[in-house]
């Protein structure tokens, strides 16, 4: 009987020694306090991709990513202020499809998605089911947290509901105020990003000395009051987090995807009959075969117009049709409205640039580490890679940004939440485990 | 934004994979394989024929001789930063074997021939397509057998020669994922299938210095395992399908020369004690390159760095005849890996390997032997990247390997 015994623990002893026995590195929480982790954002927070907000999106949101994380190390439930459906609230997403050109051409590109609407319920207002932990909200600039009655303004002036669905009391509740009775005991804090966006996607025909409506530059004096006043309320009660900058919004698939030298020409012909008719109007702009920069408005220019210089950039919504078969671009000058000049780029980079020191100087002053997410997102233009995947900010097909050329695909906030967590586990002296990437979607094809 | 369709698919490029790494099998012989893979030196059996051609014409008859082993290897992958998250391979077992006939041509006669059919190569590894790495491997499976004619010469007593004519063929199957997912998000899928074959020879020489005293040398050459016109198959979503045509491609794979040196004592009327220094040439596996006949923008050849290194590998055993009928062998091994910790694939996992084996010979009648063996190999716990991939993490190898087998002397 005990021969038996002895040989079945020895078939155990052997058998198990053929397993591997290997370990990863123990999750722990170092010095930081999980239990209540509350997002701070804009629609880079929420979950925004493909041109509006759907339930996937928001559950493949950075701050859901990091709450699955923080939950390996004491982290809490995490409340999204989720969307009944996928369709795209409050226009529909934009998925790949098949797209007809003016001259008879099929290609590939973002188009509207047109499966069921399943957005019933979308404008309830759901703050019943609150406290939300992710308060990141589409549209919201710095300067507006401190605005009371913003959910009630954004619906009215900018058609959109997506803070007053969520907000207790849209009318005169102040976003920081919300984020306040959050009582977060850990923040993440990505804000800034419309306070110049708006008027770069707009092609900056806003104010660019900041103006103070949407398509302006927000103010700096007004934004860094906003921010010091959201960054003192989320650590009131002792609480730790991270700030993360401002990207530089130029090095966008929105800015970058036509290029400046679009104008492509085959035949000498074309570019003798080009420089000839500008030479009728008394412009002295020589076309060449092949590559030429497009040619934009500029009322400061002679004619109103010039060729597109380098570091100038021409918008991602620019319709298509009218450079191809229109003649924009080429026989007349594409609207200034969707070119930022180099004026323009100069003045998103300078508030990029000055908003970013706010924030480095109100984590120092705070003891809160930075996420330099505008360093991190321009190494993209080399090229980030991942277990055998290389994200690029190409359009399409760099995986990383969705299909509206400025918001992340699921696998471009992954990047972004394992960069967060980076910065957590150095600073906070935590072993947070960081995300697998490949579990989430890049861009899907038809 | 509607009509923006610049849709280059440049950068998507299939990068390759490689169908092995240190994939030697070192299973070629019962009592060899029981004493820790050594066995050079002293002509054992007939399958002296893969260990040392020179031994044959010393075999005191013909003998038919049949091996077969169970291999399943467990290996697991750490990633760096994911905190307890692991993956291992899938449970696979390969049936690596080896049939010898061979000895000298009648009794004391100086030649001796044999034909030698085995696998002294293979490797298979299945990740699955759900876990991280699949943009790398899924699946890979390498396979290959040596059909090796040979004659031995024994000069004079003491020194005896031999040679072996190595014809090599084989099969690769390689599994991957693309990364371009379909509007469900499933991956795209990249099967690479195909025939290689290749020519070698294995030379040895055995020196009975004396009575108790064997010496052995043996040199099997490298052999260039050559994929001719192997089939690629992808399955891609439909947009892009254009991008990725079915193709036929062409690769090869070095398999490494192995020069093995080796003595035997017998230190008692019972008990040998033998020991192998083996180098095995992996430096010529630079890179693996993969030539695409039909080329496109998203499809193009591929070349991955391998940057292998020789290595000496260290096998020592022993061998107790209990009694008439009953002997026993017991040894161990050390198989420094030929990887760099910068360049290891996750289809071609290796570390250092530590093998302990031990076996059993029993011989019922006086020409038949009844063999079984049983060798354990594991690592230790290896850091490593695939760098070109950024694919970093620890792995770890396992596996438990039994053996059976079979002699008849005429």
């Amino acid at each position: 009987m005990k021969a038996t015994y002895y040989s079945i623990a020895a078939a155990l002893l052997l058998l198990s020694a053929c397993k591997p026995t290997i370990q990863g590195e123990a999750p722990t929480k170092g010095n930081a306090d999980f239990s209540n982790y509350v997002a701070i954002g804009n629609s880079l927070t929420a979950g925004y991709a493909d041109g509006t907000l759907y339930r996937s999106g928001q559950l493949n949101s950075y701050p859901n990513m990091l709450a699955q994380q923080f939950k390996l190390v004491g982290g809490g439930n995490f409340k999204q202020p989720l969307l009944p459906g996928n369709f795209g609230w409050p226009g529909a997403k934009r998925v790949l499809g098949s797209t007809l050109s003016c001259d008879g051409t099929t290609g590939l590109g973002p188009v509207l998605y047109n499966g069921p609407a399943d957005t019933a319920g979308s404008s309830t207002n759901i703050s019943a089911q609150g406290p939300f932990n992710n308060l990141g909200v589409p549209g919201i600039r710095c300067i507006d947290y401190t605005l009371a009655g913003y959910g009630a303004i954004a619906q009215v002036l900018g058609g959109v509901g997506y803070a007053a669905r969520m907000y207790p009391n849209p009318l005169t509740d102040k976003p920081v105020d919300i984020a306040a009775r959050s009582n977060a005991t850990f923040f993440t804090l990505w804000l800034g990003n419309n306070d110049v966006l708006g008027y770069a996607t707009g092609g900056g025909e806003g104010n660019g000395k900041g103006g103070g409506q949407p398509a302006d530059i927000s103010p700096l004096i007004t934004f860094e009051a906003s921010y010091r006043t959201v960054v003192d309320t989320m650590t009131a009660h002792g609480a730790k987090g991270v700030l993360i900058n401002i990207p530089d919004v130029t090095s966008i698939p929105f800015f970058t995807t036509i290029p400046a030298m679009g104008l492509v020409l085959a035949r000498q012909g074309q570019a003798d009959s080009l420089t000839a008719a500008y030479a009728m109007a008394g412009l002295n702009i020589k076309f060449n075969v092949g590559a030429n920069p497009f040619i934009i408005q500029d009322t400061s220019a002679p004619g109103g117009m010039r060729p597109i210089k380098n570091g100038e950039y021409i918008l991602l919504t620019t319709p298509q049709d009218s450079i191809k078969c229109r003649g924009w671009g080429s026989k007349k000058p594409i609207p200034k409205r969707y070119v930022l000049d180099a004026t323009e780029v100069s003045n998103v980079q300078t508030a990029t640039a000055n908003f970013n020191n706010v924030i480095a100087t109100v984590a120092k002053e705070k003891g809160l580490p930075v996420v330099n997410a505008n360093a991190y997102l321009k190494t993209l233009q080399s090229g980030i890679k991942f277990n055998g995947l290389t994200f690029t900010p190409a359009f399409v097909t760099g995986g990383a940004f969705s299909l509206d050329g400025v918001h992340l695909t699921p696998r471009g906030y992954a990047l972004m939440a394992n960069e967060i967590i980076r910065v957590i586990n150095s600073y906070y002296g935590a072993t947070i485990p960081s995300v697998d990437i490949t579990k989430y979607n890049g861009v899907l094809f038809p | 934004m509607k009509r923006i369709c610049i849709l280059s698919l440049a950068g998507m490029a299939l990068s390759a994979t490689t169908f092995g790494g240190s994939f030697q099998l070192n299973l070629q012989g019962m009592r060899q394989v029981a004493m820790g893979g050594s066995g050079v030196a002293m002509p054992w059996d007939a399958s002296t024929i893969f260990y040392n051609p020179g031994g044959l014409s010393r075999l005191s008859g013909m003998q038919a001789y049949g091996s077969v082993y169970l291999v399943s290897p467990t290996i697991r992958y750490v990633p760096d930063n994911e905190g307890g998250n692991y993956y291992e391979t899938k449970k696979h077992t390969s049936t690596p074997f080896a049939l010898y006939v061979g000895g000298p041509l009648k009794k004391d006669s100086r030649w001796g021939v044999g034909l030698g059919v085995y696998t002294p190569f293979g490797s298979s590894a299945k990740w699955g397509n759900e876990w991280t790495g699949r943009y790398i491997t899924e699946s890979i499976s390498l396979q290959s057998v040596f059909i090796q004619p040979t004659v031995s010469y024994r000069i004079h007593d003491i020194v005896s020669v031999g040679a072996g004519f190595i014809y090599s063929t084989g099969t690769v199957e390689i599994h991957k994922a693309i990364p371009l997912q379909n509007s469900n998000g499933d991956d795209g899928q990249a099967e690479l299938s195909g025939k290689a074959n290749g020519v070698g020879f294995n030379v040895g020489v055995q020196i009975k210095a004396s009575d108790n005293f064997n010496i052995g040398m043996s040199y099997r050459s490298a052999v260039k395992m050559k994929v001719k016109d192997g089939d690629a198959t992808f399955t891609v979503p439909q947009s892009v399908a254009s991008n990725f045509p079915n193709t036929s491609f062409s690769t090869q794979l070095p398999l490494p020369s192995i020069l093995t040196i080796g003595a035997a004592y017998q230190a008692t009327q019972a008990l040998t004690i033998q020991a192998d220094l083996v180098v095995a040439g992996w430096k010529k596996y630079d890179s693996l390159k993969f030539d695409f006949e039909n080329n496109t923008v998203a499809l193009q050849d591929t070349r991955d760095p391998r940057l292998y290194k020789n290595t000496v590998a260290l096998r020592l055993g022993a061998h107790y005849q209990i009694s008439k009928e009953v002997s026993a062998m017991i040894g161990g091994a050390f198989d420094p890996t030929p990887s760099d910790a910068k360049y290891l694939s996750p289809d071609a996992v290796d570390a250092d390997r530590v093998s302990l084996s031990c076996g059993i010979v029993i011989t019922p009648l006086e020409k038949l032997n009844i063999m079984a063996a049983l060798n354990y190999t594991t690592t230790a716990g290896h850091k490593a990247s695939y760098t070109p991939a950024n694919f970093n993490g620890t792995y770890q190898i396992k596996s438990l390997s039994p053996a059976i087998g079979v002699s008849y002397s005429f």
